[in-house]
């Protein structure tokens, strides 16, 4: 009955993060020196690339690997990635681009209301975790999800995910929990 | 032994077992069956100081158990197994750092109990014995509930909180124990102590006691540092029994920062209870509860943000209003105005498409808007002196002056754009391009399905984001500029590299192998000794033994040949040329072989030494580094060995012949590990 309400709440993806590979040595310095928005950080050996329309950072690797980091959907990162593929293509190197795979997602949610985090972890004994030295909230794991969530005691939730499904899932599992616990 | 056995002689049953000689009779017929039996009772054995103890030593359970040496063995650690070692450190490292914290016998051994568990899960590996200690150790100050924060095991340790906290949590989800929730009220006897209140002390902390509570039930304490909250009370609670105690006392008590405890105070401020008086205080407990003050801080933040809102939309229907009503004013007078002639119609149509272009080639946005704005007041403006004179003249010369500042604005633009090759002239590039094209790709874009290959990306927004060679130029210019500090220090460091190469001193960094700590082998010969150690060390395989000794033997004798060249093709080549060159004057230490040799030289200074002394050399001596024995050599060289060196050798090679080659083995094995290497490449 609890769980009617989880329709109201909207979950907002801030970050998608994902990795593909161009299956072939890139060479940094050309890409830096010919491409814009890029940042060449020598010492890591690593190229910045920022593209505007989907707003995302791309980290380049000279083995061909690639992290697209910044996009608010799956979609959006999915494009990012191709279009970032194709201007490399463009610079001249022979990319294809294999291996597309969404990585991380980072969702906030907001519960409209409070939540008494001691009880919340007492009652969530292996699963929740409060250290209030350390931070400010509990941190709940979701083994089979392999999502954690991170419950602060204004009734903000963060969560992070594999895939956009699971943080979804997520936040319909913990919510009869932290209903609980509420104010 | 069962109850059921028979006397052989007799064959009678009834068989007496005395435990105390060890005996067991036949009471038939008096024979004995057995003698000295092995007893399993305690054995008492009477102490110097008249009392008595039990006798027997105790042996640990997973340990293998080596019998200690009878002779007494050098340390403590000799002869044990590792993960006896781990645990016999751990258990010092605990009882050192508990006593520190002043924690009793039974936490201590609660400690040791978890660590033994880490160990036994494998989760010291890869950490810091110390963080995995002191995790141990908060783990049991949590379940016991004593005062002691994780800031004071970090102060002790000069680690960082965080680090050791990451270390705790995974102990505490390893090992299951939940710890429980830190109460901040646990934290107040151990503050009101150090702050000194004398003999209101106990009453200080049962007024702080309160106020914490208090606090709690308005929900000031959930996500805080419980030491925030205790030194905010312990603030109040001192003011309220006329201690004066200042803010910079408490903060050091309590390990907070200055701003935090001031935060803390005007959040307690905020609430109901702060305006009773003491007496009322501590009678009186309000009924209500607050809300938490970060989500009262949220509603304020919301309601800024709508009320934004509301003010903006307010704003914009206003300008909605004032542009319409600017729009109906222009066209009046455009219908109004007089058309101009000749020069000037060039400068009436200029002026138009000029503020059109310095919208799309302008800066960014602000300036534009500020562009249109001002070139919309200055026409403002002019209308209206249009409007109030309405003299022709001044039409035209308004034009003209209009069209001429029109004229003096873009141009400007472009040379704000030209000359400047920095990024923002590249950045402007960027935006006047996106400004163009975005509009008529939008709709393109977001249709990304299926391959890479050009589906929904448009090859020419693409383009632009290529820079072309002046720019790359420029570019390349500006990051040399500002990483030049890390380029600086690859140069130093390929500088020295190359330097080291040209005098022959440069050496590879290889990571460190730590030296594998053996037991001393006692033996009673320079022989034994040698033998042992060979059993132990492990000779490479690539070393044709019966060859070596072959060799050996024959070049004890014959005049010693010296190889000048450094070739390193062949192990017993080089094993030979070593054995020519020590078995010469090693006072002439400073040969013209290589820096290989050196120290070759030198271990085996180190081994002969030692060998006289019959005591092995520890094996330290082997896998050092190559500098050491440079060292030694130095120090104990030709000084005090020479002479004995020069005479003992020729015995030394006779006697040992075989003990030689193992010798050289041995010093050849020192390089046995980079020759091998070096086959290896």
């Amino acid at each position: 009955m609890d769980a009617d309400s989880d329709v109201a709440l909207d979950i907002l993806i801030t970050n998608v993060v994902c990795v593909f590979r161009t299956r072939c040595h890139l060479n940094l310095r050309k890409i830096a020196l010919e491409g814009t928005n890029v940042i060449y950080k020598r010492d890591v050996g690593k190229v910045l690339m920022k593209l505007r329309k989907p707003r995302i950072t791309a980290t380049i690797w000279s083995s061909g690997k690639v992290i697209c980091t910044g996009a608010t959907s799956e979609e959006e990162a999915k494009c990012g990635a191709r279009r970032l593929a194709r201007s490399l293509q463009k610079l001249g190197f022979q990319v294809i681009f294999t291996d597309f795979k969404v990585v991380n997602v980072l969702a906030v949610c907001n519960m409209p209301f409070e939540i008494r985090l001691p009880e919340f972890t007492k009652n969530n004994r292996p699963h929740a975790s409060y250290e209030p030295e350390l931070h400010p909230a509990v941190c709940y794991r979701i083994k089979s999800l392999r999502a954690t969530l991170q419950i602060f005691s204004t009734g903000s939730i963060t969560v992070t995910g594999p895939n956009v499904k699971a943080v979804a899932s997520a936040v319909e599992q913990i919510y009869p929990f932290v209903f609980e616990s509420r104010k | 032994m069962p109850g059921g056995r028979v006397c052989a002689a007799c064959g009678c049953s009834e068989i007496e077992v005395d435990a105390a000689r060890g005996d067991a009779v036949c009471t038939g017929c008096g024979s004995v069956l057995e003698d000295n039996i092995i007893v399993s009772e305690v054995q008492f054995v009477e102490n110097s100081g008249g009392g008595s103890s039990a006798v027997g030593q105790f042996v640990s359970l997973d340990g293998a158990g080596k019998t200690p040496t009878l002779g007494g063995g050098f340390h403590a650690n000799l002869g044990k197994e590792s993960r006896a070692q781990t645990l016999q450190n751990g258990k010092r490292q605990i009882h050192h750092l508990g006593n520190q914290l002043q924690l009793n016998q039974h936490c201590l051994d609660t400690a040791f109990n978890f660590f033994k568990m880490a160990v036994s899960k494998h989760l010291t590996r890869g950490r810091k014995m110390t963080h995995v200690i002191a995790a141990c150790l908060y783990l049991v100050c949590r379940t016991e509930g004593t005062p002691h924060m994780l800031l004071d095991l970090s102060d002790l340790l000069q680690v960082n909180v965080y680090v050791l906290g990451k270390t705790f949590l995974l102990l505490a989800r390893e090992l299951c124990i939940n710890a429980p929730a830190i109460d901040p009220c646990l934290y107040i006897p151990r503050f009101a102590h150090m702050l000194e209140f004398g003999d209101k002390n106990h009453e200080v902390s049962m007024t702080a006691l309160r106020l914490l509570q208090r606090m709690k039930r308005d929900w000031m304490h959930t996500g805080r540092r419980p030491s925030g909250l205790c030194g905010a009370a312990l603030l109040v609670a001192a003011r309220m029994h006329d201690f004066r105690r200042t803010v910079k006392e408490v903060i050091r008590v309590v390990k907070v920062c200055e701003s935090t405890l001031r935060k803390r105070l005007t959040e307690f401020e905020d609430t109901p209870t702060s305006q009773l008086t003491i007496d009322e205080f501590m009678k009186i407990d309000l009924e209500e509860e607050c809300d938490p003050p970060s989500f009262t801080a949220g509603q304020k933040k919301l309601k800024i943000q709508q009320l934004e809102k509301a003010l903006s939309k307010k704003l914009e229907d206003f300008e909605g209003e004032i542009s319409s009503y600017q729009d109906e004013i222009e066209i009046e007078l455009e219908n109004s105005r007089p058309k101009a002639k000749g020069v000037f119609a060039n400068f009436t149509k200029d002026d138009s498409m000029e503020d059109n272009t310095s919208s799309i080639a302008g800066e960014e946005e602000a300036e534009d808007e500020e562009l249109e704005a001002a070139a919309n007041h200055l026409n403002k403006d002019f209308y209206n002196e249009l409007q109030e004179k309405g003299a022709v003249k001044k039409n035209e010369d308004g034009e003209c002056k209009n069209g001429n500042e029109a004229l003096i604005r873009p141009p400007a633009l472009e040379s704000l754009l030209g000359p400047l090759p920095t990024a923002a002239s590249l950045g402007i590039t960027e935006s006047i391009k996106e400004c163009i094209s975005t509009k008529d790709r939008e709709p393109g874009e977001n249709t990304g399905d299926g391959e890479l290959d050009l589906s929904g990306i448009d090859d020419s927004e693409i383009d632009r984001y290529i820079l072309n060679e002046t720019e790359a130029q420029i570019k390349a210019e500006l990051w040399m500029k500002e990483n030049a500090d890390y380029l600086k220090e690859q140069k130093e460091k390929e500088a020295r590299i190359a330097k080291e190469k040209e005098l022959g001193i440069y050496k590879e960094h290889k990571p460190k192998k730590s030296a594998k700590k053996r037991e001393p082998i006692q033996a009673s010969t320079a022989g034994e000794a040698i033998e042992k150690m060979l059993e132990q060390k492990k000779i490479s395989s690539k070393i044709n033994y019966n060859v070596l000794r072959d060799l050996n033997s024959k070049g004890s004798n014959t005049p010693k040949k010296e190889d000048d060249s450094t070739d390193d093709s062949t192990n017993t080549k080089k094993l030979s040329r070593r054995k020519s060159i020590a078995s010469r004057n090693i006072a002439n230490p400073v040969n013209s072989v290589g820096k290989r040799l050196r120290p070759l030289i030198s271990t085996q200074l180190a081994k002969k030494a030692a060998i006289e002394e019959v005591t092995f050399p520890n094996a330290q001596a082997e896998a050092s580094d190559l500098e050491k024995p440079a060292a030694v050599l130095v120090e104990s060289g030709p000084v005090a060995y020479n002479p004995d060196e020069e005479m003992e050798e020729e015995e030394v090679e006779e006697d040992d012949d075989h003990c030689m080659s193992a010798l050289q083995l041995m010093g050849g094995n020192d390089y046995g590990c980079d020759v091998d290497d070096d086959d290896g490449y």
